[in-house]
């Protein structure tokens, strides 16, 4: 049965990013220099190839952008500028947009003015509550202990159920990719063994981003991702668990706050790195921005900055300041993190490991499918 | 009297010296009694080499000359000079090919030396034969006739006319440009090709050298080189003039009748006359030249598609690349682009030709504009079929994908064939009044197709343009120059030297039986009612000696190529 070829996915996709894509003429260049590419994920080709044809379905149940952590070798070889890593972005992003089931995901990633709409009446709204709460319940001249303007058993309270709102919709959401994988009816269907086999790779995938390691040879940039992913989970660790003690002083916890003020270096300096590279585009991932990557770097910047400023305030006596740069550092907080976790570029952090645990498992049913006497479904690398 | 000969032995580096013991060929031939003197040198064909020939004939005297070396073909002319630059007749000379049919297809030494001193005995042998020949020459009429009025006729016709040169331009139907004037834009610089052919008609107009001749065919072509009487015939229907005979006076002619499309009725599977969106690129130029793009029923298609090579390269048809509809069909999506931005265009190819000047630049921005580029398999031909009353389009493209080996199915409102080149349908007829050869496909033969591509093997004829092969315009435009280059040098000379090897009939053996008429490749040889005998034009012979052969009263002698000479030269080899 033909597969009809939807020629309007090259002109939504632009809009994600993926602009040079019908530059491509299919040398195979891409895939070759690939440290990932393998007989069963051609990757960038393949990809790009369902791209330039419109094979909407064929992308959807893609794993291969997931399996690409665009070291950018690819587009460096690329005889037609093509840009085959930015393209696999793009196709994070669009795959983003595609298991999102609340279709807020596509509207930011296409408007950015929408996006911008939404983090500002988040701000608004999480400031004025904040605001509100705290003057209803508190002293604005006390920062921690009794009679806290925002007291940190109420943050916390809310920390957790933002938290599970969150978790919540990032896991219907990967629901969702694991149906857009396997759901359909041609397709290898994997049997509980293998699902349960490869399990272990979600924990080993998403702490130490082991993949990455490979592209690192070329450009380090896994070491400084791995200080990134290290720093954002001791920092959600204090935040969880420690939030009290954190919040707690004027005196320093030098148990606690040890590893708060590393994670602080960790994120501020990564995430300058980050913006440095974008800004100078000093290396070939850092070549286009897209307007999603830009914001993100933006608001990271922001909640880590204000959440060093209340920090210092708070030690070095200023309540007041404390409590309103601890409002701002809210007001930071919770628009980035519903937006960027569940509807987009954060929601890598689910998505990626989840994608390299997939991976494995259809490997297993594909293989299991041919050895059965079936078609061989992936060309054998030649030796 | 002795003939005194000189014969040299040439080494050609190590070419013929690596195989063959030179110096034992040397020291047999100069036992030989007509030998007066016998050499050997490492390069005869270099300038001390021939001078070497050139200072004995000085010097020692010598009447004729051998060179033992490479193919005639490569250097025979050379020696000749040499000896026309001592004095001696040019025709005085043999060579023997001891390199192409001794040293480089043997590999035993011994058994090739002494081959070679069979081939140089045997040519020594011939040569004592040999008869001093002199060159003829004839006049050129300095007219030329022009059989087709395109873009390489125009070209050829303006090159001819603004050197001061009388022109025939004869052009078949009423008007002139050819295939050319009905094409909207060019690739891959997308200019007109209105303004190409308007500047060139106007010149052809205005000029006073040229007789521009419509509706006119040529009925027969007579003569030979610098003398031709060709036929015309006016055609049309009723018209003025319809049926008038003329006769006009060539020197030379050049053939330029072009080509014809490729009849899409005959690939069954795209649906072309069934399908009414289905049409081929000349439908589709002309939808271009009216400026609207736009499906049968008045709307304009939302999907656009491209199918390459329809009638070319396939076995079924034709088995020639037609060169051109590669660039056309990127050419169309610019003009699709451009005039519908919003039309998605798929281009489905068997590989993308884009090998000229600016073609690959013009493949690239092509891609830039989006345009879905789709490969199929040469015989693994898309279909077409309509569409369901729910697509949202007219047509639906079934095609195996080759980059992504998927079964696809493309959105189509309007297709368009990218239809070949073949020969013109009357291209047989045309080949035989000039006396030119065709090839399988039908295309004009060149006299080579590398280094002599504008003459024919009939002398005076001359080719140019898609009569040759499928090309494009550039290609054609420099071919038309060229023949006209060839042509004006030509009459710059004003006589025109024949070659003195040819056939000649004696009357008194001639029975007049004829068989040598017909078989004359060339169509040299005449009979003449009143004497009942054949005779030979000896300006139109090419000395293939067929008829030589043939005669069966022996009354027809190859000059140059005597019995006496044939045999002698067997003798020679057998020894």
């Amino acid at each position: 049965m033909a597969i009809r070829v939807n020629p309007k996915i090259i002109d939504d996709l632009a809009v994600y990013g993926a602009e040079d894509v019908q530059l491509c003429y299919h040398c195979g260049n891409c895939s070759a220099v690939c440290p990932h590419a393998d007989e069963f994920n051609v990757f960038p080709r393949k990809p790009m190839r369902n791209l330039q044809m419109g094979l909407e379905k064929k992308l959807e149940r893609s794993l291969e952008p997931w399996l690409c952590y665009y070291c950018g070798q690819c587009s460096e070889q690329c005889p037609r500028g093509a840009e085959p890593g930015e393209t696999m972005m793009s196709l994070r992003r669009w795959l983003t947009s595609r298991y999102d089931v609340t279709g807020l995901s596509r509207l930011f990633y296409r408007s950015w003015k929408a996006e911008m709409i939404a983090i500002l009446v988040l701000a608004l709204l999480t400031g004025v509550a904040f605001f509100l709460f705290g003057m209803l319940r508190g002293d604005i001249h006390v920062y921690s202990g009794p009679g806290a303007f925002l007291p940190s058993s109420a943050v916390h309270l809310f920390d957790w159920s933002m938290a599970g709102v969150l978790a919540a919709l990032l896991f219907v959401n990967s629901l969702h990719m694991w149906r857009l994988v396997f759901g359909s009816k041609d397709g290898p269907k994997p049997n509980l063994f293998m699902y349960l086999k490869h399990l272990p790779q979600l924990p080993w995938h998403f702490l130490t981003q082991n993949r990455f390691r490979t592209c690192q040879e070329r450009n380090g940039l896994w070491l400084i991702h791995l200080l990134l992913v290290a720093s954002y989970l001791t920092m959600l660790v204090l935040i969880m668990f420690f939030l009290p003690t954190m919040q707690s002083g004027p005196e320093i916890r030098w148990t606690v706050h040890t590893f708060g003020y590393a994670a602080s270096i960790g994120l501020i300096g990564a995430t300058i790195f980050m913006l440095h590279g974008r800004l100078k585009k000093t290396r070939t991932q850092f070549q286009h921005s897209h307007k999603s990557d830009w914001l993100f770097l933006i608001m990271l910047v922001y909640v880590a900055l204000t959440g060093v400023l209340q920090h210092i305030a708070h030690r070095a006596g200023f309540p007041v300041a404390a409590n309103l740069v601890y409002i701002m550092h809210m007001m930071g907080v919770v628009p980035m993190l519903v937006l960027e976790v569940p509807f987009s570029k954060w929601s890598h952090l689910a998505y990626r490991p989840l994608a390299m645990y997939l991976a494995a498992v259809q490997r297993d049913a594909l293989l299991g499918r041919s050895s059965q006497g079936g078609e061989i479904l992936a060309p054998r690398r030649i030796a | 009297m002795k003939a005194k000969i000189g014969v040299y032995i040439c080494h050609c580096g190590s070419n013929i010296a690596k195989i063959v013991d030179c110096e034992a060929v040397r020291e047999y031939i100069s036992t030989l009694p007509e030998v007066a003197i016998a050499r050997t040198y490492k390069y005869m064909c270099s300038n001390p080499g021939q001078d070497l020939i050139v200072q004995d004939i000085k010097e020692h005297g010598l009447q004729r000359v051998v060179v033992a070396a490479c193919s005639p073909r490569m250097h025979e002319r050379t020696f000749r000079a040499a000896l026309q630059a001592a004095g001696l007749n040019p025709y005085m000379f043999e060579m023997a090919n001891i390199r192409e049919q001794c040293s480089w297809v043997h590999d035993d030494p011994q058994a090739a030396t002494e081959k070679a001193k069979a081939l140089a005995q045997a040519a020594v042998r011939r040569v004592v034969h040999h008869e001093a020949l002199e060159q003829m020459t004839v006049d050129m009429c300095p007219n030329t006739l022009v059989i087709g009025a395109g873009i390489a006729g125009l070209t050829a016709t303006l090159e001819l006319a603004e050197a001061g040169q009388k022109v025939f331009l004869l052009e078949k139907q009423d008007h002139l440009g050819g295939n050319l004037a009905r094409v909207d834009l060019t690739a891959p610089y997308l200019d007109s090709a209105r303004d190409l052919l308007i500047e060139r008609i106007t010149r052809v107009r205005s000029s006073g050298n040229i007789e521009l001749l419509l509706n006119s065919r040529l009925q027969q072509l007579q003569g030979y080189v610098g003398n031709f009487t060709a036929t015309l015939s006016r055609t049309g229907h009723d018209g003025p003039g319809t049926g008038k005979i003329r006769e006009i006076q060539v020197g030379n002619v050049i053939v330029c009748t072009g080509y014809r499309e490729f009849a899409a009725e005959r690939v069954t599977h795209f649906g072309y006359g069934k399908l009414p969106d289905v049409i081929t690129s000349f439908d589709f130029e002309k939808m271009l030249q009216a400026g609207r793009i736009e499906c049968c029923d008045g709307t304009i298609p939302k999907y656009a598609a491209i199918i390459h090579c329809v009638g070319s390269r396939s076995a079924e048809f034709h088995g020639y690349c037609s060169r051109v509809c590669c660039m056309t069909a990127l050419k169309y999506v610019h003009e699709i682009k451009s005039a519908v931005p919003s039309c998605y265009v798929s281009d489905l190819y068997i590989d993308m030709h884009a090998f000229g000047k600016g073609h690959e630049d013009f493949y690239r921005r092509t891609s830039e504009v989006k345009t879905m580029f789709l490969m199929f398999g040469k015989g693994d031909h898309p279909i077409i079929r309509s569409a369901g009353p729910k697509d949202d389009c007219k047509m639906l493209i079934e095609v195996n994908e080759q980059l992504s080996g998927e079964l696809i199915e493309i959105p189509a409102d309007l297709v368009i064939l990218m239809v070949g080149m073949e020969a013109q349908e009357d291209a047989m007829e045309t080949a035989r009044l000039v006396n030119i050869s065709q090839d399988k496909e039908g295309w004009f033969i060149e006299s080579h197709p590398k280094l002599d591509p504008v003459a024919t093997t009939t002398d005076g004829i001359f080719i140019a343009g898609t009569c040759v092969a499928p090309k494009d315009i550039p290609d054609t435009v420099a071919q038309a120059r060229a023949a006209a280059a060839r042509i004006l040098a030509r009459i710059a000379k004003g006589k025109i030297a024949v070659d003195a090897v040819y056939a000649e009939i004696s009357d008194d053996a001639c029975s007049g039986c004829r068989i040598c008429n017909e078989l004359c490749p060339y169509s040299a040889i005449e009979y003449d009612d009143k004497k009942k005998r054949s005779h030979v034009i000896s300006a139109m012979c090419k000395a293939c000696g067929a008829c030589v052969a043939a005669c069966p009263s022996g009354a027809i002698k190859g000059r140059h190529f005597t019995d006496q000479q044939i045999l002698a030269q067997i003798e020679g080899v057998l020894r």
